[in-house]
């Protein structure tokens, strides 16, 4: 184990070539993070082009850098600013830009950087702590619980990318039928290719991933004439001293905020489809409901810039957990990571840790070394931020478009590929257009053919279906997709409503059955505590009714 | 009841259904025990069907939403809402319709500077500037990738020929 870990190390750490990959990574993911319009998840996956020639550790560690850099470089556009760079530093907006209008902006960018630190390295150590843990319950599961996995995966991803669950369950569906194009994977049997042979590969995960994300995002950027013409920002602030030391003495002086905030954001990443943008709005309202000083919220209080940012670092901990435990992504940054791996042959799941050790290990090394760069490089990429502030957003969706043809096709070196990109971006442009979130059909995509070939094998072994009721993960799962389903109705629903009163505890209740029949003192004790805790709230809750 | 844009997709969706659908019934079947080739493309194709179903009898219910006859819906207004994008779907298609023979650098540049003064402006000044950016930009890009990463981008007839 330890000489796995120092090999890890070794290969990170002592290898000049991660570094640098590493470094340049960091960097082009704060300034990522920093741009409006452009989100992390473009930044990756504009990345995973240029990882193909890499082995597979430096690959990710370059994306690594990419994640966490652009976490914190949403944090100097919105402080400097007021404008968030991603939907991550939404909150930091809140307190971050009062702050550096009081007269503080070394401050207020020290606390967001360390922040973001501190909250990186808590979901660093809990990464390390608990996807090995995850993994071997993921050795449990048999390929009816998978497929009940991704399915709830699926569904989790719809209730919380927001808007319309009809339009966002077609998203999905349309995401798996695409993943069915091509010949299948367990007969060779062509589909849907109407007698074109490009089609007989199907549509390959990456051009299908930047059309429908990075190339219909650069069509909405450029949308506007007026806006596409300006610089990408008409204040584009000054360059700044941090004020390291005194950051950290204030964070650690709240480190109950910081540890909650992170905690929050783990929980949030662990999540499918829940990330940053959700994370950093959480720990924000929860340290502002447990802050003594609650009327300085929205006037610069510090604690409003300590809470988003290590909440919305610490995300990216949590989604890492669940791409490197089971193989499911978390969200499209992960799931772009589960592309680059299996671009490289390595297929994610429970037994990943214990058949790849050494690239497991560099990961989680890796993500501890992004946050030192990310700390190292903010001052030097203040500066280059300032400068490409002053680009229009037409040249740079101009190049990027180029960029992304010439990614695409080194891929497989076929034209064909570009294609693909182009019309699943033209896609993906009127989706946006149409209301439809893009998020599940990328889920979709990245999970189709692992749900069918888990449903392939559990059919193979039997045709019992109830099975996947039956086994209590599979219909833990199961349950679980469908209270995700009905999640939206609940937040729309009104707080007085009978149904808004029984979501929360009915859901308790009904979690508890399979975890009952799982059978472990554990997981009994877990289902005796959510029953009790489920009734309680039930009888708090119907007590107050009046029957009429 | 009304018809908005739901309703279009809906019915959009629904034909695409159907013809998938019939096409699933294509499918050869090799004759192998277990899951056959056709089984998880239809129920993925019912499920759609169902939802898009569901969606085109919402959109008919709803009051509120996306009416045909709203302002915004004006061809100019469409026009001047598409414009930009519809010059990147147009400078793509021919720049990977000609990429077989002006190969990936010239292709790259044509393309960049096309849509760069499209979108931008045809001012001498801006000319200039899009012409550097996009011979700087891609000449970078395809050095990194040819020389860098040693993927063989396609040469074009032109260079070939040359």
């Amino acid at each position: 184990m330890i000489d796995v870990i120092l090999q890890a190390f070794a290969s990170i750490v002592l290898d000049p070539v991660t570094l640098g990959l590493m470094f340049v990574g960091t960097l082009a993911g704060i300034l990522a993070g920093a741009i409006p319009g452009f989100t992390i998840a473009m930044g990756v996956i504009l990345t995973l082009p240029f990882t193909f020639g890499m082995t597979a550790i430096q690959g990710l560690a370059t994306m690594l850098g990419v994640f966490v850099g652009g976490f914190s470089g949403g944090l100097m556009s919105c402080m400097l600013t007021g404008i968030p760079g991603t939907p991550s530093s939404v909150a930091t907006t809140f307190d971050g830009f009062p702050l550096v209008r009081s007269g503080r902006p070394g401050l207020a960018l020290g606390l967001g950087l360390w922040s973001s630190f501190f909250g990186g390295m808590i979901s660093a150590v809990i990464l390390v702590a608990l996807a090995p843990q995850l993994a071997f319950l993921g050795l449990e599961f048999g390929p009816w619980d998978y497929f009940s996995l991704i399915i709830f995966a699926l569904t989790i991803t719809v209730s919380l990318s927001g808007g319309n669950i009809t339009k966002g369950l077609i998203a999905g569906l349309l995401g798996l039928f695409a993943a069915t194009v091509g010949e299948d994977e367990i007969n060779g049997v062509a589909r849907f290719t109407f007698g074109f042979d490009d089609f007989k590969q199907g549509f390959a995960f990456l051009p299908v991933l930047i059309g429908l994300f990075a190339f219909s995002q650069l069509l909405t950027d450029v949308e506007d004439d007026k806006r596409a013409k300006s610089p990408l920002m008409s204040q584009s602030g000054t360059v700044v001293k941090v004020e390291h030391r005194q950051a950290i003495l204030i964070i650690l002086k709240r480190w109950v905020n910081l540890f909650r905030s992170s905690f929050i954001g783990i929980f949030t990443g662990i999540l499918p489809a829940a990330g940053g943008s959700i994370s950093n709005i959480l720990a924000y309202d929860q340290a502002k409901k447990a802050s003594p000083n609650r009327s300085n919220f929205g006037k610069g209080e510090y604690d409003g810039v300590i809470a988003p940012e290590a909440a919305n670092n610490a995300t990216a901990g949590g989604a890492l957990i669940m791409m490197m435990a089971l193989g499911i992504p978390g969200d499209i940054v992960t799931a772009v990571m589960l592309g680059a791996l299996m671009i490289h042959n390595i297929i994610p799941g429970p037994t990943f840790i214990q058949d790849e050790p050494l690239l497991a290990y560099g990961v989680f090394i890796a993500f501890f070394v992004a946050h030192f760069f990310m700390v190292g490089l903010q001052a030097f990429s203040l500066r280059i931020f300032l400068l490409v502030t002053k680009i229009p957003m037409y040249v740079l969706a101009s190049v990027i478009l180029a960029y992304c043809a010439i990614g695409v096709f080194a891929l497989h070196n076929i034209v064909f590929d570009i294609w693909v990109m182009f019309f699943f971006g033209v896609i993906g442009y009127f989706m946006k257009k149409l209301g439809f979130p893009l998020a599940p059909m990328i889920l979709g995509v990245v999970l189709g053919k692992l749900a069918e070939l888990n449903l392939a094998r559990a059919t193979g072994i039997s045709d019992d279906m109830l099975l996947f009721i039956s086994r209590p993960w599979s219909l833990f799962f199961l349950l679980m997709a469908v209270i995700s389903v009905i999640f939206p109705f609940y937040q729309e629903a009104k707080k007085e409503t009978l149904f808004a009163k029984l979501y929360v505890p009915v859901s308790m209740i009904v979690l508890s059955l399979p975890l009952f029949l799982m059978g472990s003192p554990v997981r009994m004790i877990v289902a005796v505590i959510l029953v009790l805790t489920g009734a309680y709230f039930l009888y708090k809750r119907t007590s107050s009714l009046k029957i009429t | 009841m009304s018809i908005n844009k739901d309703t279009i997709v809906a019915i959009f969706l629904l034909l695409f259904c159907g013809i998938m659908i019939n096409s699933s019934f294509d499918i050869e079947d090799p004759g192998y025990q277990g899951m056959k080739a056709s089984f998880w493309p239809t129920i993925v194709l019912c499920l759609l069907s169902v939802m898009s179903l569901v969606m085109l009898i919402k959109s008919m219910v709803s009051t509120t939403d996306n009416n045909l006859n709203s302002e915004n819906t004006n061809s100019q207004n469409i026009f001047l809402k598409f414009k930009n994008a519809s010059i990147c779907f147009l400078m793509f298609i021919l720049f990977l319709a000609f990429l077989d023979y002006l190969g990936m650098l010239i292709g790259g540049v044509l393309f960049v500077f096309g849509l760069l003064t499209l979108l931008g402006g045809f001012e001498i000044k801006k000319i200039i500037n899009h012409s550097i950016i996009s011979i700087i930009t891609i000449g970078i890009m395809w050095s990194i990738f040819t020389f860098g990463l040693k993927v063989i981008l396609p040469e074009g007839e032109i260079l070939r020929i040359w």
